[in-house]
């Protein structure tokens, strides 16, 4: 009995000590922007007229929000063919598109460039958001796929024989039957659009369109030598991580299950 | 809907869009790449010769590509083991469903929610060499010798880079292990105690070896992450100082958009987009195992 209480403080230490590690580097950073000023350094930074919070937050929120919803209308309808409709060539098509899984993004910048470029995309936010979908898609297509290959043929077979078309199926049958894997995809998409560094990198030009990741690099490229600078580049780093610690809080548990989902089979 | 005999025109309508989008972007790119690392084209003006392989023969000539594929596998091989080490000690602590340990898993997934930029930016500052508060701390208690320039130093800046991958991804490996575990049968730790082995004994002796499938995708997964690696070295080292951080991406970044070679640039996306297939394939052919 006496060796089991030792293992539980045991364990308890060592979660703590590596919680308090994870923590840290967050925690000094939220102590220290309220340093020298205390608070008026969120106001210098929330007021900056280089870079405006307000914008930015948008910019993020719009690439974020855009690019989760095209991402689960088109994969969920490609889903619903791919799992319940027979089609040639259905799988062959399928396989194709999960394959770009492999590709990664950091590999294809130049051309990707060029092809943002040639559409005239370039400093607009689609065209962050065009490649964010197609890169994202394959995923996302997989998982919710894989959903829909649990809901039962039977069920659908039924709804048919009263009439219902294939779009209302999709409608009225396989989204609502499918909400956990929806908010799934939905929220991961959002975070890795929000937390995407190199599309805007390539696209974006002016810092009114400057999304998180980018604006926390203009900020960086800025001198910090002072210790007021240092504590007000605390304070724009706890703004701009502010949000995405809040979507985490929110829905951490679809956040987590789809990455594991997500990555683990793809 | 399946059972019935015709096919079904109309799929082709859902599908489309997806397809569109896939085959309009992530094809093209691949073909482009394919196509260009054959030519001297800049990246920008409309005249391009045919060159052959010799982008390729530069690139195999050349000793930063052979140094950034070395910096990727020593950043595969420190960030893999250490974090899958760490991962599968914590998973097996939280096993124990002691009260709290939700909190604990929530802390430690959460760098993988933030972005790299604002992760990268905090380490940044803290890892300073004068005033960031890594340095001040190491001071404070007398390890001077530790003190050093993190990000600075072409000896340690590599390292660095790593640590703030493993902080950032250990989640990952912890929540692997963790859905490992339970799907591990209770009787074997039953066993275990009735032999009277230890604790400690039966994680390494009968846990580890049973979650073996867990650690060949943890790897798998760790050598896609590394060719996959971009943004954080971008981000803290840019890949210098010298040449001590490049990785293949940066390596093709900066050809790209800096030499303005986009021929070379493509002759290492093709190398990259090779080892990525042949990757993707081993690890369906390790799921298909499981």
């Amino acid at each position: 009995m006496k060796h089991k209480y030792l293992y539980k403080i045991f364990i308890y230490a060592v979660l703590i000590v590596c919680a308090v590690i994870w923590i840290l580097p967050l925690g000094v950073a939220l102590i220290k922007s309220f340093q020298v000023e205390g608070v008026k350094n969120y106001i210098y930074v929330l007021n900056y007229e280089k870079i405006s919070y307000v914008r930015v937050i948008f910019n993020s929120l719009f690439i974020g929000i855009v690019t989760s919803i095209t991402v689960t209308i088109i994969t969920s309808l490609a889903a619903f063919a791919f799992s319940k409709m027979k089609f040639a060539g259905n799988r062959v098509i399928f396989n194709s598109i999960l394959a770009c899984l492999a590709v990664p993004v950091a590999s294809v910048t130049s051309p990707l460039f060029s092809l943002i470029k040639n559409f005239n995309l370039l400093d607009n936010h689609f065209g962050v958001i065009l490649p964010l979908v197609a890169f994202n898609a394959p995923m996302m297509l997989l998982m919710i796929k894989n959903y829909f290959d649990t809901i039962p043929d039977e069920l659908l077979e039924s709804a048919r024989m009263d009439g219902a078309g294939r779009f209302m199926i999709w409608c009225i049958f396989m989204m609502p039957l499918s909400v956990p894997i929806i908010a799934n995809v939905l929220v991961l998409t959002f975070i890795y659009s929000w937390n995407d560094y190199l599309m805007p990198l390539l696209v974006m030009r002016s810092p009114d369109n400057y999304p998180v990741t980018l604006a926390a690099q203009f900020f960086m490229s800025s001198t910090y030598q002072s210790p007021v600078d240092v504590a007000r580049i605390y304070a724009v780093m706890v703004l701009l991580a502010l949000p995405s610690v809040l979507v985490y809080l929110i829905s951490q548990r679809f956040l987590v299950s789809g990455v594991m989902s997500g990555s683990v089979k793809g | 809907m399946k059972k019935r005999g015709k096919s079904d025109r109309i799929a082709y309508l859902y599908i489309f869009p997806l397809m569109i989008l896939s085959f309009a972007i992530v094809y093209y790119c691949i073909i482009d790449t394919v196509f260009v690392s054959f030519t001297d084209w800049d990246g920008m003006s409309a005249e391009f010769n045919i060159v052959g392989a010799s982008n390729y023969v530069k690139m195999l000539k050349d000793p930063v590509f052979w140094g950034s594929v070395c910096n990727n596998l020593i950043f595969f091989v420190g960030t893999v083991f250490v974090q899958a080490f760490i991962g599968f000690i914590l998973a097996v602590f939280l096993k124990t469903k002691l009260p709290g340990t939700g909190i604990f898993k929530a802390v430690y997934f959460m760098p993988i929610a933030m972005a790299t930029s604002i992760i990268t930016s905090i380490f940044k500052i803290l890892m300073d060499p004068t005033n960031g508060v890594l340095n001040q701390f190491l001071r404070s208690v007398h390890l001077d010798m530790f003190a050093c320039n993190w990000l600075g130093d072409p000896k340690v800046a590599l390292f660095s880079v790593i640590l703030v991958n493993i902080f950032q991804w250990m989640g990952f490996s912890m929540m692997t292990y963790y859905a490992g575990l339970m799907g591990l049968p209770d009787d074997v730790y039953e066993a275990a105690r009735i032999d009277g082995a230890g604790f400690f004994k039966t994680v390494f002796h009968i846990t580890f070896p049973m979650l073996r499938g867990t650690t060949n995708v943890l790897v798998i997964l760790g050598i896609v992450g590394s060719l996959k690696t971009f943004d954080i070295v971008k981000l803290l080292t840019g890949g210098g100082p010298g040449r001590s951080t490049t990785v293949m991406n940066t390596y093709l970044y900066e050809k790209a958009f800096n030499d303005f070679n986009a021929g070379g640039a493509a002759s290492i996306g093709v190398s990259i987009l090779i080892l990525a297939v042949v990757m993707s394939f081993i690890q369906i052919r390790l799921g298909e195992k499981e």
